[in-house]
């Protein structure tokens, strides 16, 4: 396994269940860690998606150059349900085929299959009222804004919300002005702090509300931090992710790598995979270089999962050229004729959605369409068209394409 | 400072022109020695009086013209008799010191001379002239666009203007008008019935990085040319830039060849420069005069004079109490309010001398120049008090209420150029939602006007980084993506999507 990002680890838990020694070999702690938790599957093609299932039948029949058009929707049902087993502790709820709607901490409705009990109970498709509290000490939540735009928010048909915003004053560093978010999550796994943080949100909700919190509360027992907060303050309660670093993340982050230490798996971090070797359209071993040299980890098979731009897996130089950076496979950019780039920000921008391009056993492919390696597979954002920030679909892709890798390598094997 | 009651109009923020969109250099002169000396003298005396007024403004980083090997060697002769001519202080000193100097220059380099150029902040020039004048009780209106000079005869008698923010119109009667439009020069002496004063856009691109390659400014020896000045400014170093005849000077577009070929021309000065993160690109307009009554000619913006040029239309059109000042530089700033001021109490029979020469602005009267750890040291001692914003550009959130209490409705662009907002390696990707949180908070901006300004904010960054995304910063617009799309889903808040 190539990369600790969730691909990585998904495939690598998979396989290391299924028996395999597997190692994990990453430059860094994985972009989970930037995550903000929840499970996308399919948010928006290009409209807002309610059934996300259904929505991958159309998107992969209009754009069959898209990662779902490999890994199949049927590979994303089952990978799912598989994938919220390993991670008990992140208490995944979702509304079976349907998405939810979350605040985003900018208070939109987002959409998304999969969220941790702590955020689901925001599901905004039925309105409610909400209190978005913020923590003065933590400048990445803006509860006002959240509040006001939830207001506003287009909602389906039926469902009205009323929400508004208010401050509470509790910190784990008093007299501190600027408190990381994981500093407050940290201080909320001790039970005095946390008495102390109820004590600051009893009487702020008036009943009937629910109150929105910054996704910080806990983190190693966050499960516990949630249970009790609501119970002490006798109310509803959801988190709302914010920008990274995230803690809810972080949890998904520590669980999977837990899941994965505990079926066998090995992780190195800290090294650099810089290339392969092989022979027969077969990969004997990867080339890692850690400080001091460059050595062979023979391998049977790989999964790549080294992500897109924002990881590091692809890179675009000063020239315009495109490069896969462990094992300079071939990259599939923007097809000819379209401009790379859209000067309006928020267009789709094909550029980004470069990557390698994989057969429908998910290995990456030369230009004529036949497998680069017959035992190299890839996951996760480095596979080409997708632009998951916009279609909020990158967990899915993640989790369903390591997933389908890993079943491939165990029945090849 | 000669006692006039004094009103400013800007047609949009302070800085969103041309003073704004340069590359930093604070010229010592050694530029225009061989092509154009007067410039070259007044480069040299007003930056020196620069250096000392606005000190907190500048970084005194000096600054060397090197002979590299695409360079013709034998312009360094003529380059140094041309400084000795102007007035232009230099020093030749051995490549290899100038190479012990600064190690990523061009080994190949085979002469290197000193002089004093220095980087200048133009937004802390531009805030310390503006609190200086309103000390000296002016008023500044920004966001007022002039739409008609008001004339009776052969007089001039002041100005019709819209008020962009209030969406209002503004009548000013002043006893004189001086029009300093830079590139829109031209519209303003139209407006005044005085046509010909034509004002060519000479477009430049430049490029900052996000680091100092260079510790001093570096420019090539040889025929002013594209590319050839690297300016370490901040924590930054910027490479300009090209001379281009735009058709209009509101034309900001930013060509994808001159990027590369500001990225070559970098190579010829930093070896390796394609592999050194490129952060933000930008144009700007030099306002570049022709006078068609004076009968100049010419299309070929590099080899117009970069001279600040008067236009009295009293002696020229007949016209009193107005007066166009146009041309020059960011460094002859100064010369060019004292010229022109002159001119004026010239006309109106007064005789009040100018002081602006020797009265430090606001914030400089230590005359001690801005360093590079400045800012960070100040961020040290207020720590544990206040909350950072920006931790690209280290600012307090303490200053970003302070500012928008004294100028309510604020964009996060205004934002920017008062406070460097989103101008670091991140380009907006944390500060720009803490940055609308706190503005609605505050109440200065209603939901729906701070959806609009965090997207405006994220376009108008997106447009200076479109063009350069490579390397790192490909690597950063992505992750800026995943936070702003993925995290926030901000492309569907309930606003029209900027244009």
């Amino acid at each position: 396994m190539i990369g600790a990002g969730l691909a990585g680890l998904v495939a690598g838990v998979r396989l290391a269940e299924g028996g395999m020694r597997v190692t994990l070999v990453a430059k860094g702690v994985g972009s989970l860690n930037l995550s903000p938790g929840v499970i996308d599957v399919l948010g928006y093609a290009p409209g807002r998606v309610d059934a996300p299932r259904e929505a991958i039948g159309r998107l992969v029949a209009e754009r069959p150059d898209h990662p779902y058009a490999r890994i199949g929707a049927d590979a994303v049902e089952e990978a799912l349900a598989w994938f919220t087993g390993r991670v008990p502790q992140m208490r995944y709820r979702g509304d079976g085929p349907r998405n939810l709607l979350l605040p985003s901490a900018v208070g939109v409705p987002r959409p998304t299959a999969l969220a941790p009990a702590s955020m689901a109970g925001a599901d905004l498709r039925g309105g409610g009222r909400f209190v978005a509290v913020g923590l003065s000490g933590l400048k990445d939540f803006y509860p006002r804004l959240l509040a006001d735009n939830l207001t506003r928010a287009d909602l389906p048909e039926g469902a009205t919300v009323t929400a508004r915003h208010a401050e509470i004053s509790a910190s784990p560093r008093p007299g501190r002005a600027d408190v990381a978010g994981q500093v407050y999550a940290r201080a909320l796994d001790d039970p005095p702090f946390r008495a102390e943080f109820a004590a600051a949100l009893r009487g702020l909700a008036e009943p009937g509300e629910t109150i929105l919190l910054p996704a910080v509360l806990g983190t190693a027992r966050a499960g516990e931090v949630f249970d009790e907060l609501q119970e002490r303050v006798g109310l509803a309660i959801a988190e709302v992710p914010t920008v990274p670093p995230s803690v809810a993340g972080m949890r998904l982050n520590t669980e999977l790598a837990g899941a994965f230490a505990r079926a066998g798996g090995r992780v190195v971090l800290g090294v650099e995979a810089v290339g392969a070797t092989g022979a027969d359209g077969r990969i004997s071993g990867i080339l890692i270089r850690d400080a001091a040299r460059t050595r062979e980890l023979p391998a049977d098979a790989v999964v790549l999962a080294t992500g897109g731009f924002s990881a590091g897996g692809i890179e675009l130089d000063s020239h315009g050229a495109l490069r896969e950076v462990v094992l300079d496979l071939p990259v599939s950019g923007p097809p000819e004729g379209v401009p790379p780039l859209s000067e309006r920000h928020l267009d789709h921008q094909p550029l980004m959605a470069s990557g390698v391009a994989v057969d429908g056993m998910l290995r990456p492919v030369g230009p004529g369409g036949e497998p680069v390696w017959d035992n190299l597979y890839a996951a996760g954002t480095i596979v080409a068209g997708a632009e998951p920030w916009r279609e909020k679909s990158g967990e899915g892709i993640a989790i369903a394409g390591a997933y389908r890798a890993a079943g491939a390598i165990l029945e090849e094997t | 400072m000669r006692g006039y009651r004094t009103i400013l109009v800007e047609r949009v923020d302070l800085g969103q022109g041309t003073t704004g969109r340069f590359h930093g250099l604070l010229h010592s002169g050694g530029r225009y020695v061989v092509s154009d000396e007067r410039s070259a003298t007044e480069c040299a005396e007003e930056s020196a009086i620069v250096k000392r007024i606005a000190a907190e403004a500048v970084e005194d980083t000096g600054g060397l013209f090197v002979t590299t090997p695409a360079d013709d060697p034998g312009y360094a002769d003529r380059f140094l008799a041309g400084c000795l001519k102007t007035g232009v202080p230099v020093q030749e000193i051995p490549a290899a010191e100038a190479l012990r100097r600064e190690p990523r220059l061009n080994p190949g380099i085979s002469r290197a001379f000193e002089v004093q150029d220095g980087a200048v902040d133009a937004w802390k020039l531009l805030w310390g002239n503006a609190r200086s004048a309103e000390e000296h009780g002016a008023r500044i209106l920004s966001y007022h666009w002039v739409t008609e000079v008001i004339r009776e005869g052969d007089r001039v008698l002041g100005v019709m203007a819209r008020d962009n923010r209030a969406q209002e119109m503004v009548r000013i009667e002043a006893a004189f008008v001086i029009n300093a439009g830079g590139v829109w020069a031209g519209e303003i002496a139209d407006m005044a019935d005085c046509p010909g004063v034509t004002v060519v856009p000479g477009k430049g691109i430049m490029i900052a990085m996000n680091h100092r390659l260079v510790r001093t400014v570096v420019n090539r020896c040889e025929h002013p040319g594209d590319g050839d000045i690297l300016v370490p400014i901040r924590t930054v170093c910027v490479i300009g830039t090209t001379d281009v005849k735009a058709d209009s000077p509101d034309d900001y577009s930013i060509d994808r060849a001159e990027v590369q070929q500001m990225l070559d021309a970098g190579e010829v000065i930093v070896p390796g420069f394609r592999q050194a993160r490129a952060l933000h690109a930008w144009t700007g307009a030099r306002p570049l005069f022709k006078d068609e009554r004076a009968g100049e000619g010419g299309e070929d913006t590099r080899h117009m004079s970069r001279g600040l040029a008067l236009v009295d239309h009293l002696r020229r059109d007949g016209v009193s109490g107005f007066l166009t000042i146009t041309g020059g530089k960011l460094t002859t700033y100064r010369l060019m309010a004292e010229t022109v001021v002159d001119a004026m109490v010239e006309q109106m029979g007064d005789a009040r001398p100018c002081t602006t020469a020797d009265e430090p602005l606001p914030g400089s009267e230590d005359g001690r120049h801005y360093w590079l750890g400045s800012r960070l040291a100040a961020q040290e001692e207020a720590m544990a008090d206040d909350q950072l914003v920006c931790e690209c550009e280290l600012l307090p959130r303490r200053k970003l209420i302070e500012a928008a209490r004294r100028r309510p409705g604020m964009t996060l662009d205004d934002v920017r150029r008062a406070l460097r907002l989103g101008m670091g390696p991140c380009q907006g990707g944390f500060c720009t939602y803490r940055a609308t949180g706190i503005l609605h908070g505050l109440g200065d901006a209603e939901t729906e006007r701070a959806d609009e300004l965090l997207l405006t904010f994220l376009q108008h960054r997106w447009l200076g980084l479109e063009p350069i995304l490579y390397g790192d910063q490909m690597r950063q617009a992505c992750l800026d993506d995943w936070i702003f799309q993925g995290t926030l889903d901000v492309e569907h808040l309930p606003v029209a999507v900027p244009a």
